[in-house]
């Protein structure tokens, strides 16, 4: 669907020129949910921009269904977007909005009234046809940014981190609204967020972005599960990161060490690092708190404390290298106790730094 | 609460001392400032009502001056020639004013943009008098090359003096709103020249209204420019008026300019009328 090569885009010229992306490339499948996800200033916005058209890339290219389309200004690109502040025109009423894509493309007027419709009946906003924009809510507002954008039944809808300007109960339902209008329209759509909790919820392929470059592209369970680089894992949840000694490789695990326990095998993304220090990647609620005493302990440490969140307890323990970690048990150890940690080393996770 | 009583007192202390209304002097002082605007001009309306040939010894209330300055087509001729050139240099500036404003904050960044702003504003800190004789000189010249006479000279050179006028409101207008807006337009498929005009244009619209409007009137209040460009037969309404005046103020002279600042009234009035059905 979407192919991006080698895309580079810089900003400004000679010494003072930024470098928003560098040499990316990516697949985006048609028909999915895809999320470019990483911390402001990652070049998701910037990549989002080129797809759309509002910028051009320094080098590299871009194609839509096997066409480039990197050169073409916004206007001649099958491409529609949500903008994060929706950019709704303030001076046409809610169905002249929706159906301006159309009005541009000389479509019939018959064809226009009723896709604008369709569309508003889409986003449940049937009653507010002669609306100004100035007179909805911001919910509001977003739908009928999303009917405006869909309307011409673009190839890919791009969104741009639409949720953002929404409160927390309103982005959940819209949320759920975005995966129906996908599932319901078959378009492609490329979301850009920064809330990880966002991506994990709503996409069916995530590419995690920090510093201009691509980090990990994969399904929210392989970025939740098996996070390959100490970013991904530190971006996606409240992951343990904790030192230990790489062996060496058996097949595709690695074989691992940590301080004072013995040797395991944990899931590598590749072969590639060479033994001696590394970080691997715990999840919180993969570990087995057992007695300090217990051989099957690979971790040791003193509990710091522990809090009640319903399902179970977090506790949060200083291991004896100086590591602080969280494990979700269900029944708490007491505070100053020492203890062992047991991860289940099928989710143990090998870190490229 | 012991702490806390002393602290408010303080604060409503405070607030009541930054009352505007409350200040020394405040309502006296804005009372001689509206009274030194306006008392002339109430004064110079008042005394074109006047059925009495001075203007400082009031009679009986008549409409005698307006049936004059109205009768007279010296007048008459004035007023038109006010119009055409007001309302050409109107047009022709505002459309120039628009395109400078939209090169200046969405043509991107271009070597000498800012000088080209400077260039643009600068009119308007030259000493009109220097204009005027600079462009009198020049039009000589242009003149006599090119043969050609009229009204036209007129209405360039006061074209020439709005647009400054015209580009400040367009421009302030342009630089606040969000280039957002067009690039929506743009994904949804509207070549540059529709994105212009079906959304650029229209929410430009008040910033050139005002931009028109105050070249409108300061076109039509012009006397310096005018009184060394304008050729014979082209006397405008000032230039009438400070013809007149040389022979003494009479109450035709009050009439003439109590329609000068009726014609501008209605102008900046029916601006306002035309922004308000817009929003």
């Amino acid at each position: 669907m979407i192919d991006a090569r080698d895309v580079t885009k810089r900003f400004g010229e000679g010494a003072s020129a930024v470098t928003a992306l560098e040499r990316v490339s990516l697949h985006v499948p048609e028909g999915s949910f895809f999320t470019l996800l990483g911390p402001s200033g990652c070049g998701k916005t910037t990549l989002l921009r080129l797809i759309a058209g509002f910028e051009l890339p320094s080098e590299g290219e871009i194609a839509l269904d096997g066409e480039v389309i990197g050169h073409l200004p916004p206007n001649k690109r099958p491409v529609n977007t949500v903008f994060q502040n929706y950019a709704l025109f303030p001076h046409m009423s809610v169905a002249r909005n929706i159906g301006f894509g159309l009005e541009m493309l000389n479509r019939p007027k018959a064809e226009i009234s009723a896709t604008v419709e369709e569309m508003l009946d889409l986003v449940q906003l049937g009653a507010f046809a002669a609306r100004r924009v100035d007179q909805l809510s911001g919910g509001q507002q977003q739908r009928v940014a999303l009917a405006r954008a869909l309307a011409p039944r673009p190839k890919v809808l791009l969104l741009d981190e639409p949720l953002s300007a929404l409160d927390l109960k309103l982005r959940k339902g819209m949320q759920g609204e975005l995966k129906r209008l996908q599932a319901e329209t078959g378009i492609t759509f490329v979301f850009v967020t920064h809330d990880q909790g966002e991506a994990l919820a709503m996409s069916d392929q995530i590419a995690v972005m920090s510093a201009g470059a691509i980090q990990q592209v994969g399904t929210p369970e392989e970025i939740y599960t098996t996070p390959q680089s100490r970013f991904v894992a530190d971006f996606i949840g409240d992951t343990n990161i904790v030192p230990a000694e790489l062996l060496g490789y058996e097949g595709d695990k690695a074989r691992i060490r940590f301080a004072g326990g013995q040797a395991v095998l944990a899931n590598a993304a590749s072969a590639t690092l060479a033994p001696g220090a590394v970080h691997v990647a715990i999840r919180p609620e993969t570990i087995t708190v057992c007695d300090a005493a217990d051989e099957a302990a690979l971790l040791h440490g003193t509990v710091l404390d522990s809090s009640y969140f319903g399902a179970g307890s977090q506790m949060r323990i200083r291991l004896r290298g100086g590591t602080e970690v969280q494990a979700q048990v269900a029944q708490p150890s007491p505070t100053g106790c020492e203890v062992g940690l047991i991860p289940d080393t099928s989710m143990l996770q090998v870190l490229v730094d | 609460m012991d702490k806390a009583t002393p602290k408010r007192t303080l604060f409503r202390r405070a607030t009541g001392s930054r009352e505007l209304r409350r200040q020394p002097l405040f309502t006296g002082l804005s009372w001689l400032v509206l009274l030194l605007l306006y008392a002339p001009i109430a004064v110079l309306i008042v005394f074109s009502f006047n059925d009495n040939r001075s203007v400082v010894v009031w009679t009986e209330a008549s409409l005698r001056w307006y049936e004059t300055a109205i009768g007279n087509e010296n007048v008459r001729k004035a007023a038109w020639i006010s119009i055409q050139v007001a309302l050409t240099a109107t047009g022709v500036s505002t459309v120039i004013a628009t395109m400078a404003a939209l090169a200046t904050t969405r043509g991107g960044d271009f070597r000498g943009k800012s000088a080209a702003i400077a260039l643009i504003n600068q009119p308007l800190m030259i000493p009109e008098i220097v204009t005027a004789i600079a462009t009198l000189s020049f039009f000589s010249i242009l003149r006599k090359l090119t043969g050609i006479s009229g009204i036209g000279w007129l209405m360039l050179a006061h074209t020439v003096f709005c647009i400054p006028f015209a580009f400040m409101p367009i421009r302030a207008r342009l630089a606040d709103m969000s280039d957002t807006f067009e690039l929506a337009a743009a994904d949804l498929y509207a070549a540059p020249w529709q994105a212009f005009r079906h959304v650029t244009l229209p929410l430009l619209m008040p910033g050139i209204l005002s931009g028109a409007m105050l070249a409108f009137v300061v076109s039509l209040d012009d006397v310096i420019i005018t009184l060394l460009i304008a050729g014979p037969g082209e006397t405008t309404l000032p230039l009438y008026i400070l013809g007149q005046i040389r022979r003494g103020v009479t109450p035709e002279v009050n009439a003439v300019s109590t329609i000068l600042i009726l014609l501008t009234v209605a102008m900046v009035a029916l601006t306002f009328a035309l922004q308000r059905k817009r929003k």
